[in-house]
């Protein structure tokens, strides 16, 4: 059966599969603030949607034991194979403190036991799920259309501040505690003058998809959080409550702590929910908010290009360096405009080409080779997928060689080793360096040669020895 | 990637053999009442839901008589949308279990008294559920060729009721279509004898074939064998399968067979030398069914019990397979 | 080209005799287009291809001719009428059962020759031939699934054994996986091949069918001797020989397959070439029983009734013991229902007690040949309807109320409310479904048979 043709390329993706952004960010908290923040239901599930599926499965088999098992038995289930996966899973897992670690018994953390057990069958007191309101008849909320356009809106500005700053152009400025964020987080710095300008990282940060981008701001807003001394739990957990919520509906703000209620401002900055005003006593999560946790599209179809222009792609790339976009949206030109040398615009269709200086300005802003060709790939048009490989491959290698070109020069360091007494003296210790592989360059006719830093010790070593003996 | 993946679930729900699971006897020293059964199978799908936000599921019942599509999240949520808020609960969870319920009653309070005579319709849920898988891989393939990759379908079948051996034919047909369809076909027996169908459908597609040997840990049974999606079912040493039947029902009596007369031109089986084959018309040479006729000693039975699979066959199915055919007369080309 | 191929979709079932008369209409009316084809009886279901250009005749390969907009300038309405078509050639497809051979053997004489580097077919003939052959097996295998093939080369004026008799498609696809070892050479030779793979076959028991097809692209055969001393041995087997051309005919072509009850046909284009291979694929049909002792139709061996034991497969992880074919330790293996033996794989016979093994799935596959699911008909109107279903039986996909507008494919079989009924359990279904439920699932949801 093909399926079973497909398997081990599927295991080798989910061994290379990075965890999550926030996971590292909650493996560095301390285990009493987890523990806190496993104790609502919603938090739990999820993190729990957030791991891999190896780890879901792992929690899951021990979801509904009462005891702990045994470190062997738990073992015995896992096939040769599932046997390095299956270790990392524990150690990650150990590190969440949603599995303590332990040698011979294993159980769930019980915390996270009683929450995910309640998260999944239902039920409790805990109200971790959001209060839903009746809308309010004066001010009708917005239908899932109005919230789409509205987060969309809001994370364009976002990005296309970033993007056409230092062009000239003057777009719609977010608010200042946006402003603030990039700044904090290094995507855009100060120069002089006070104009703020994109950095390299914020370069990069433009081409990565809408929910890797959203999942960064948002841990740069936790890290800000811990500065301002907002109680670190409440804010997750606040995140966490959103992305299980549901689209299109209201939820009361009264049953949220003080450091939440503060955060909703924060929020409606980002287009992660609407509310018609600051003091309203209702918000909407938008579907920026309620896809958090999953890998459907965070950002509603560009309004512009009428269907599914984001997750259906809309790049042709011939091998002629010839590219054509089917887009008329502002930010994905401004972002193709970073490596591409954009020739011609038409109401649905910007005509470019790859060139040497446009790839070459790409490359001085600190954005990568692969970056580009990562982003080509993942909004291919749909016509461009059957073909295989799915970017020509000479623009692919002609961007890398591009790359290269910057890199012609390597430093590395190292000791020169001159002035050997013989040439027996200089061979014999060039062998000994060659046979320690830290020979990087050697002239015999002037008896010298380059050695690596980490060598260093052993040669001289080596030669003082020589020296001692001869001596 | 992690990729989602979809799963439907055929529950059977055999009034009849409800009641047999859910009493105490000799042979079930563990019952399992149909109420514990369907609590225990929600919070399995609740995790299903819970894995990722993208899984999908469909939940297909079996009745006598009839199959009914229980849920699917794709189809629109009626009814009420506040009546099933609460602070508590994961929305999807709180519709997905109400809807089930309600269409389970629904349909059970609809079931006739006439209709529990029926066999129960495993056949329709089945292809059922196969047409739906087909809907959903269709309309995510013309999206892009990447989703469809990373549906990973599969059908859970929860089956209680025992072989009909009339749906011989339809059942393989169904099964050969989810093997084209790449569709991995996991079965749960939570009640009663083995499943020779079953097992063949579970072991062509790759599958897993359980036999449920402790009622009250249904739950965690579920969850560790067919709660992992194929892609990392390779990595975990989910139960594979015991011993595989590779019987057959013959055409002519619908008993199921291990030895069995087929002919040559269109490979129906009988279990005994026939003059004509029913179903191609073909005339066999005399001579054959002479050579046939004596070579067979007292097969059919002694041969049987001879099998090293056939203890797990109670007797009583073969009756009631012979009580079907008495009831209604075969029609003249086999099984239509 | 997909809109070329479904011209001649039609004609694939090659043993429907709803297409006799119709034919023989259409060779009286072709008969002027020249010597290529059709002058035997046996060689039927190219009416329409007559129409089409030789590949060589046709200047520029124009798909998009094929499909036509319509007023709103939406292709729309001809991929419905493209549907509709399909439709219709399954409509006519008959209802009632057919005996068929299904315990098939197939030696598959694939010509290496010089003259299969000709460009006339896309990119070469043995490119084409190669990329055909390969979805011709594994389609063969699937509706012939206790089939064997073998594979036969004519390279050079000898034949080459490029595979030996096997039921197993992977270890087939392999033998011509690798295109380089078949670069074609030198000329073919028609006898050597026919004599290669009639030996290969001559250990066959009698109710199996034995079959040749020659895929042939050279004008001339370079043979020992007298190839009509081959062809009678053949006859005298019974072997069924049939031949696509990929030049023109030849008269020794024509009657390997005249004289053997097989079929003959000269490709057009790379359509039809895949189209008169294809036809060859579902199990010949039996035609009328054999009569008397000379019964030529060659290919109907002697039907008989087989005893045969479906046996019980050992998981991997029971104690290994002896097999009966290799004498080695193994836990898996399968269980001989008759005498208990452990044999390593089916279908065999059994080492002991000499009962053929097979699985039951094996045969069950072919089933769906002898119940098909009864056509639906399509709902044109739901006004004698007093609640409708609102969604398709089979998988709840809520149907059109609006009725839709389709260019002239309505009457075809189509209906323009998307619902077809099962004349049986009276469910509806979507069009989809429809054509799931007949192509490849075999059962209809409703009725459950």
């Amino acid at each position: 059966m093909p399926s079973i043709e497909l398997n081990p390329e599927t295991a080798s993706t989910h061994t290379e599969l990075s965890p999550h952004i926030l996971l590292a960010f909650l493996q560095s908290q301390s285990q009493t603030a987890l523990t806190r923040l496993y104790q609502r239901p919603s938090s739990c599930l999820s993190i729990f949607r957030l791991l891999r599926p190896l780890e879901r499965q792992l929690i899951l088999n021990l979801l509904w034991l009462e005891s702990s098992i045994p470190m062997s038995t738990m073992s015995a289930w896992v096939t040769p194979e599932g046997r390095k996966p299956y270790n990392d899973s524990l150690s990650n897992l150990a590190r969440l403190h949603v599995i303590p670690k332990s040698t011979t018994k294993l159980a769930l953390n019980s915390t996270f036991r009683a929450s995910l057990r309640q998260a999944i069958t239902g039920g409790g007191t805990t109200g971790s799920f959001g209060v839903p309101v009746e809308p309010d008849p004066q001010y009708p909320p917005p239908d899932i259309a109005t919230l789409d356009a509205y987060a969309l809106e809001r994370w364009e500005i976002i990005l296309h501040y970033m993007v056409s700053s230092g062009t000239g152009q003057h777009p719609t400025k977010p608010s200042q505690e946006v402003l603030y964020l990039l700044q904090r987080s290094g995507l855009m710095t100060k120069m002089h003058g006070g104009v703020l300008q994109i950095t390299s990282s914020g370069f990069q940060f433009l081409l990565h998809d809408p929910h890797a981008q959203l999942w960064e701001l948002l841990l740069q807003f936790l890290y800000m959080a811990e500065e301002r001394q907002m109680d670190m739990v409440e804010v997750l957990s606040f995140l966490l409550m959103l992305s299980t919520m549901e689209l299109g509906r209201e939820f009361s703000t009264e049953n949220l702590s003080p450091t939440q209620s503060a955060m909703l401002a924060d929020l409606c900055n980002y287009g992660l929910i609407w509310q018609h005003s600051a003091s309203a006593r209702w918000f909407s999560p938008s579907r920026l908010a309620t896809t958090l946790t999953s890998s459907s599209p965070p950002l509603p179809t560009s309004r512009s290009t009428g269907r599914g222009s984001h997750d259906q792609g809309f790049i042709v790339l011939e091998t002629n360096y010839r590219l054509y976009a089917y887009t008329d949206n502002p930010l994905q030109i401004a972002v193709l405009n970073l490596f591409v040398n954009l020739k011609s615009r038409f109401p649905n269709l910007v005509v470019g080409a790859i060139t040497r200086e446009s790839v070459k300005k790409a490359l001085l802003n600190g954005i990568t080779a692969d970056q580009i060709i990562s982003y080509l790939t993942t909004h291919a048009h749909p016509q461009m997928r059957k073909n295989k490989p799915l970017l020509p491959v000479t623009v692919q290698d002609q961007i890398r060689l591009w790359e290269l070109e910057r890199n012609r020069v390597k430093s590395q360091e190292g000791y020169l080793y001159t002035a050997f007494a013989s040439q027996a003296d200089y061979e014999y210790v060039l062998d000994y360096a060659k046979q320690l592989d830290v020979v990087l360059w050697e002239n015999p006719a002037k008896r010298c040669f380059f050695g690596s830093l980490d060598g260093h010790a052993n040669i001289r070593g080596f030669i003082e020895r020589r020296t001692a003996e001869k001596a | 990637m992690d990729r989602s993946s979809h799963l439907s679930v055929v529950v059977d729900l055999s009034p009849t053999h409800w009641y047999l699971s859910s009493t105490r006897s000799q042979q079930n020293s563990r019952p399992l009442s149909l109420k514990s059964f369907l609590s225990q199978l929600l919070v399995f799908l609740n995790s299903h839901i819970a894995c990722k936000d993208e899984n999908t599921l469909a939940v297909f019942g079996v009745l006598p008589g009839r199959s009914v599509m229980l849920f699917s999240s794709l189809s629109e949520i009626s009814g009420n949308p506040l009546d099933a808020a609460d602070a508590d609960t994961y929305r999807p969870f709180k519709v997905l279990d109400g809807t089930v319920m309600r269409t389970i009653a629904e349909h059970v309070e609809n079931l006739g008294p006439s209709d529990l005579e029926k066999p129960v319709e495993l056949v329709g849920a089945l292809t059922k559920s196969l047409c739906y898988i087909n809907r959903i891989t269709a309309t995510s393939s013309a999206q892009s060729a990447e989703q469809t990759a990373s549906l990973d379908p599969r059908i859970l079948i929860l089956s209680v009721s025992p072989d009909q051996s009339s749906s011989y034919i339809p059942i393989m047909n169904s099964i050969f279509s989810a093997q084209k369809l790449r569709v991995t076909i996991d079965v749960c027996k939570v009640y009663g004898s083995e499943s020779v169908f079953l097992q063949q459908a579970a072991h062509l597609t790759g599958g897993s074939y359980l036999h449920l040997e402790r009622a009250d840990a249904l739950l965690q049974y579920l969850t560790m064998s067919f709660l992992p999606p194929p892609g990392i079912r390779q990595l975990l040493s989910v139960p594979t399968q015991d011993k595989v039947d590779f019987r057959a029902a013959c055409f002519c009596h619908k008993r199921i067979v291990d030895i069995g007369f087929v002919c040559s031109v269109c490979l129906s089986i009988f279990c005994q030398p026939v003059p004509v084959c029913s179903t191609c018309r073909t005339k066999f040479p005399i001579k054959t069914l002479q050579r046939l006729n004596a070579a067979r000693p007292p097969i059919t039975i002694p041969a049987v019990a001879a099998s090293p699979s056939v203890t797990s066959l109670p007797s009583s199915h073969t009756i009631r397979a012979g009580h079907i055919n008495g009831s209604q007369p075969v029609a003249p080309n086999g099984l239509r | 080209m997909p809109p070329r191929r479904i011209e001649h979709e039609g004609d694939s079932d090659s043993d429907l005799d709803i297409f006799e008369d119709f034919d023989s209409g259409a060779k009286s009316k072709g008969k002027g287009k020249g010597k290529a084809i059709d002058r035997g009886k046996k060689d039927k279901g190219k009416g329409k291809a007559k129409e089409q250009p030789y590949a060589w005749e046709a200047s520029y390969t124009r798909s998009w001719d094929t499909v036509q907009e319509d007023e709103a300038g939406s292709l729309q309405g001809a991929v419905e009428d493209l549907i509709a078509r399909g439709r219709r050639r399954r409509l006519l497809a008959p209802a009632a059962a057919i005996r068929r051979t299904i315990i098939r053997h197939l030696v598959l004489l694939l010509d290496l020759s010089s003259a299969m580097m000709d460009r006339d077919m896309r990119p070469t003939r043995f490119d084409l031939m190669l990329q055909y052959a390969r979805e011709f097996i594994t389609e063969w295998f699937d509706q012939n699934p206790l089939g064997q093939i073998g594979i036969v080369g004519m390279r050079a004026g000898i034949g080459e054994r490029l595979g030996g008799m096997s039921g197993n498609p992977q270890e087939v696809l392999k033998t011509i996986s690798e295109r380089h070892k078949l670069e074609p050479t030198g000329e073919p030779s028609l006898q050597n091949a026919i004599e290669m793979a009639r030996a290969s076959m001559s250990h066959l028991p009698t109710h199996s069918s034995r079959e040749i097809i020659v895929i042939f692209g050279s004008l001339t055969t370079c043979d020992p001797g007298n190839i009509h001393e081959a062809l009678a041995e053949c006859v005298k087997d019974r072997i069924r020989i049939s031949v696509v051309a990929l030049a023109a005919e030849m008269k020794i072509c024509r009657e390997l397959c005249d004289k053997t009850g097989g079929q003959f046909g000269v490709a057009l284009n790379e359509g039809h070439f895949k189209d008169l291979l294809f036809e060859l694929i579902p199990p010949p049909a039996q035609r009328a029983l054999p009569s008397g002792p000379n019964a030529r139709s060659a290919g109907t061996a002697p039907a008989d009734l087989m005893l045969m034991g479906f046996p019980t497969r050992l998981p991997d992880t029971s104690p290994p013991s002896l097999c009966v074919c290799h004498s080695q330790l193994k836990s898996e293996g399968f269980l001989c229902p008759r005498c208990g033996a452990k044999v390593c794989d089916v279908p065999t016979d059994c080492d002991i007690c000499g009962l053929m093994i097979v699985s039951s799935p094996h045969l069950a596959r072919s089933y769906h040949h002898l119940f098909p699911v009864k056509t639906y008909q399509a709902v044109t109107t739901l006004d004698n309807m007093p609640n409708p279903s609102k969604m398709c039986h089979a998988c709840a996909r809520p149907f059109k109320y609006a009725p839709q507008s389709m260019a002239g494919a309505s009457g075809e079989g189509m209906s323009h409310l998307g619902r077809y009924r099962c004349p049986d359990c009276q469910n509806d279904f979507c069009g989809e479904c429809d054509v799931f439920v007949h192509d490849v699932v075999h059962c209809c949801p409703g009725c459950g048979r």
